[in-house]
């Protein structure tokens, strides 16, 4: 079984990522849970057409804890869990994470069979709650989601700091572009200079938003498309990816170097 | 420096301000189980204690609404006139809008908020934030303010420079046992030797302090010796209930034909009132001093002393301070509440029956 964390600047497409990798990979065969860590509940959305699932939070408010309960079935049969919180602006989210993922536990999944667990964390990470996805026992390793622009590549850089303070592992950087010039070299660069990979780039593509309208993933809506095809060589990578290491962050004035260089 | 030895926190600092405050109802916004020991005294002392039982899952998803409910629940329950809403770690750091919750429950012209939690620095900043939001609610002027303030800053230096915030682990200790102070200040008696006793206390533990100058008066009558009695009793200095303090102490004194030679300020100056005494003791003729409740805060003489205190983690800093017995009163917190007379103390009581006085 191999655990994966999915971070990443706000609105970089984090979610669109891991809900597209997670049919693609169960296509290949592979029992896959994706758990949906923002307190908004809009990781899993593709899988059911566009439905909210009960999130554990709400669950747990019901006094229902049991982990099988807090599981749906979503689209080609991945499994998926909405963590949830509170409504914005009041409580903690962060410990809302912490909560979740005590009942969803390394042994649970095993017991159930996973091969695959992604984790879609939302944002940078504000707090310890928003890192409980990497602590020990959870995620193996961490992808960062970035397109090739400054403000990403800051807020990536901004969570390599943060894996870098903790000591965990960077499997790679998964590219979203927003169709940039050189937009894959700008990614790649980055990657390097903080010591990991690139996994591969998506393209900007209108398909990913014509499906995700109708709440789908692209499998769902374009079978054919081959985009899928990038979606699921993304995933085989990350799931034999054997080089996942302590990332060392860059600063901001290389970042800025790097991404100028291109000009 | 990180201090690693368990102190008062500004939660509990923030309840007893408010009972001082006569306030009616304290609701400590968090789990049931904050501060429930000082809970259960001050609930003693005629303050009502209630929190809003706090769990995970308010935790996670904020419990302004339970804190409305906990508020007109209290409003129904006890009739008060004045809520105190005070502040804990877990509401604090999830950001809990207090004041709006309070305005919320309708009763914004009976309640006001206190902004502390456990993480906020020394038990004395609970104390001034109360005070700055009674202040600000209209309960005390700001020169009261302003007062009270100077004097917890202070407190709070004499635990550093001499208490127990000096040092980073200060072991807890009994001191000198109660029989061997007692029979040492009963031999002093005997011997026509001088006494000046210092009564230092601070606010309610004076009921139980003041005993141990009323003992060792009566004995000195005994043996037909004087004593030098000073005392932090001010009826003009403080809060209403502070000055009650005194006021009963005073008249417990009188009753037992005991007059206090100096007054060296009101029952919340313990701070500068140690000073005060030492100074008036400067040319007075005298050959061992007693100081009693906060001996911390006198200043040190090259004189035969004993100190009685009720921290045993202020037993290690006095004797370092040179004092030649340092004693603890233990019960002090517990016994003194809801009393308006002085209460035995344990040395008191000591010094009584070796005397073999009432």
């Amino acid at each position: 079984m191999k655990q994966i964390a999915i971070y990443g600047k706000g609105g970089i497409g984090k979610s669109s990522i891991s809900s597209n990798l997670s049919v693609n990979l169960a296509s290949n065969g592979l029992e896959v849970l994706l758990v949906g860590c923002d307190p908004k509940s809009d990781s899993t959305i593709n899988l059911f057409g566009g439905k909210r699932i009960d999130t554990a939070l709400d669950l747990y408010k019901k006094g229902i804890t049991d982990p099988d309960k807090l599981v749906f079935e979503g689209y080609n049969g991945v499994k998926a869990v909405e963590v949830g919180g509170p409504a914005a602006g009041v409580g903690c989210a962060g410990r809302g994470i912490l909560v979740a993922l005590k009942t969803l536990n390394k042994d649970y999944y095993l017991e159930r069979g996973f091969d695959v667990v992604i984790y879609d964390v939302p944002g940078d990470v504000v707090c310890g709650g928003f890192a409980g996805p990497a602590r020990e026992g959870y995620a193996d390793e961490i992808y960062i989601v970035t397109s090739g622009e400054y403000l990403s590549i800051y807020a990536a850089n901004n969570i390599v700091k943060g894996l870098f303070n903790l000591n965990v592992k960077l499997g790679g950087i998964i590219g979203n572009m927003r169709g940039i010039a050189k937009e894959e070299e700008k990614i790649e660069s980055y990657a390097k200079e903080i010591d990991s990979g690139l996994m591969g780039a998506i393209e900007r593509n209108p398909k990913i938003h014509e499906s995700e309208i109708e709440g789908k993933t692209v499998l769902e809506r374009y079978p054919n498309d081959p985009l899928n095809l990038k979606f699921k060589s993304i995933g085989s990578k990350i799931l034999q990816n054997k080089k996942a290491k302590v990332p060392t962050p860059t600063i901001d004035e290389k970042i800025r170097s790097i991404l100028g260089g291109f000009y | 420096m990180n201090i690693l030895t368990p102190r008062p926190n500004p939660i509990v600092a923030a309840l007893y301000t408010l009972r001082d405050l006569d306030v009616d109802v304290a609701v400590l916004h968090g789990p049931s189980g904050c501060g429930f020991r000082a809970a259960r005294l001050l609930e003693e002392d005629g303050m009502k204690v209630v929190t809003t039982s706090m769990s995970e899952e308010d935790l996670i998803f904020g419990a302004s609404d339970k804190l409305i409910e906990v508020l007109k629940e209290v409003d129904a329950l006890f009739s008060p006139n004045i809520i105190g809403v005070v502040g804990s770690c877990v509401s604090m750091i999830i950001g809990e809008n207090v004041k709006k919750a309070i305005i919320d429950s309708g009763l914004s012209n009976k309640a006001f908020f206190i902004e502390i939690h456990g993480c906020m620095g020394a038990n004395t900043r609970g104390a001034i934030e109360t005070l700055k939001a009674a202040r600000d609610f209209g309960l005390i002027d700001d020169k009261e303010f302003q007062r009270q303030e100077k004097m917890l800053l202070l407190a709070t230096e004499v635990e550093l420079n001499k208490g127990m915030a000096k040092s980073k682990y200060t072991r807890p200790s009994r001191g000198a046992d109660l029989k061997t102070v007692a029979e040492y200040i009963l031999s002093q008696l005997k011997e026509n030797k001088k006494i000046a006793v210092v009564l230092n206390a601070k606010k309610e533990t004076a009921y139980l302090f003041a005993d141990i100058p009323l003992a060792i008066n009566l004995a000195s009558k005994k043996y037909g010796v004087s004593v030098i009695n000073i005392a932090n009793l001010s009826t003009d200095i403080g809060l209403s209930r502070i000055r009650r303090y005194a006021k009963d102490i005073i008249n417990n004194f009188e009753s037992s034909g005991i007059l206090i030679d100096y007054i060296s300020g009101g029952v919340d100056e313990y701070p500068i009132a140690g000073k005060k005494a030492i100074e008036y003791l400067k040319d007075k003729d005298f050959d061992l001093l007693v100081a009693v409740g906060i001996p911390q805060a006198l200043p040190t003489i090259k004189k035969d002393s004993i100190a009685i205190t009720n921290g045993p983690r202020e037993v290690h800093p006095l004797e370092d301070a040179g004092y030649k017995y340092v004693t603890v009163e233990i019960a002090s917190h517990s016994t003194v509440m809801g009393t308006r007379e002085i209460v035995l103390s344990e040395l008191g009581e000591a010094i009584r029956n070796i005397a073999g006085i009432q």
